[in-house]
């Protein structure tokens, strides 16, 4: 079985966002508006957490996307009373939608924070529910979403390798800000796989994971060479 | 309260309920007859007498995710001037052919949206025969107005644990 990892290089990651945009539109994820998201409403899959290092005028500013972590010993999942969030067999956090009831403990025994709630009707950019992404349900009002690795994508590309009698190639399953990264800072792909560009680069000298002593054992690698 | 205003209250409320009961019934026995296709098509003499496949007219039935309802362009490949029988529902047909105007079909199967269901890994890659959910359309010669297997999460869940595949969330759901 495999087991779906990312792997984010923050030395090249230019911070530009394009993942979260990507993600947004892939994943057909709604648009809070500014007061709202100012109360810390904002619907995102993939964040971008920004922290800021010196005093003017020598100020860098460090760049971190953030998207579900996929644990593999995932505290949501045991929280849940309705087995709407479960971990599957490949290592996929599971969200089921139609099953949530919108209880949020999950959103609180995330360590990251990565889960968000649906506390309105979705609103969407004039025209923009014309151009949903028929590959994923839009979510209701009072649920629980968050990043799914693009499942949706996993779906397909089983269906054609299943189909072509073949197994997974490595880089064909890659979620939309994966896709998108100008800078390549993004790899995903199976654990399982010695082959697979992700084994390799998760154990990188400069990988390390996000709070590693939960031991909620995170799939989302981060590579740098600055010690934070 | 008084003890006839109980009873009077009890009657009532039992008599509403069973009332429900009834039309619950009743909306259950009769789920899509109220369905009436635009045109009287007769599945069978479309197999037998002239010898169709499923595919002819649901033509992505084997390589897409719908197998489609068909379109006008498909029927005009044999209905186009003269009609070849004597059915007066094939007159209809006609007109639609020369008004150039779709057949307003109503869809009997529908899978939610929130589930990804593809015909082609059903068919192809499950093998499955058409009749498996469809029932045997052999035989059906009034059109169709409700579903031989109507698409709920059981039914679905049933054949996966039969055919032992997958019967995990993610499989379907999305």
């Amino acid at each position: 079985m495999p087991r779906w990892a990312m792997v984010i290089d923050l030395d090249k990651c230019t911070g530009c966002g394009a993942c979260m945009a990507a993600c947004k539109m892939e994943n057909n994820v709604a648009i809070v508006d500014s007061k709202e998201a100012q109360a810390g409403r904002a619907l995102f899959w993939m964040d971008m957490i920004t922290t800021y290092e010196g005093e003017y005028p020598t100020v860098a500013a460090k760049r971190m996307p953030k998207p579900c972590f996929q644990c593999d010993n995932p505290p949501c999942t045991k929280v849940c009373p309705v087995r709407a969030t479960y971990r599957n067999n490949e290592g996929l956090v599971a969200q089921i939608y139609h099953r949530c009831i919108g209880c949020r403990y999950c959103m609180a025994a995330c360590p990251f924070t990565t889960k968000v709630f649906n506390w309105y009707e979705p609103q969407w950019l004039e025209g923009a529910n014309k151009c949903f992404n028929p590959d994923v349900s839009v979510r209701a009002v009072g649920v629980v979403e968050k990043c799914s690795f693009c499942a949706h994508r996993l779906q397909h590309v089983k269906e054609v390798a299943d189909l072509e009698k073949r197994p997974l190639q490595d880089g064909e399953y890659v979620p939309a800000c994966s896709e998108i990264c100008p800078a390549d800072a993004i790899s995903f792909g199976d654990l399982e796989n010695k082959d697979s560009a992700v084994y390799k680069l998760s154990r990188s000298y400069r990988a390390s994971r996000v709070m590693e002593d939960l031991g909620v054992e995170p799939k989302v690698y981060y590579l740098s060479k600055r010690v934070s | 309260m008084p003890k006839s205003a109980r009873t009077r209250n009890l009657i009532i409320l039992s008599s509403v309920g069973t009332v429900l009961v009834v039309l619950f019934i009743v909306v259950r026995l009769y789920a899509g007859r109220g369905v009436v296709q635009p045109i009287a098509y007769n599945h069978r003499v479309h197999i037998e007498n002239a010898g169709m496949q499923c595919t002819d007219c649901h033509v992505h039935a084997k390589d897409m995710a719908s197998a489609t309802v068909p379109s006008l362009e498909v029927c005009q490949n044999c209905h186009s001037a003269e009609p070849v029988s004597k059915s007066p529902e094939e007159l209809k047909v006609l007109k639609y052919v020369a008004d150039k105007k779709e057949i307003p079909w109503i869809r009997i199967y529908e899978v939610p949206e929130h589930v990804y269901f593809s015909h082609r890994r059903h068919v192809i890659g499950g093998k499955l025969e058409c009749e498996a959910c469809h029932g045997n359309m052999n035989e059906q010669t009034q059109p169709v107005t409700t579903a031989f297997l109507p698409v709920t999460m059981e039914n679905c869940m049933n054949c996966h644990r039969q055919r032992k595949v997958s019967n995990d969330c993610l499989a379907c759901h999305r």
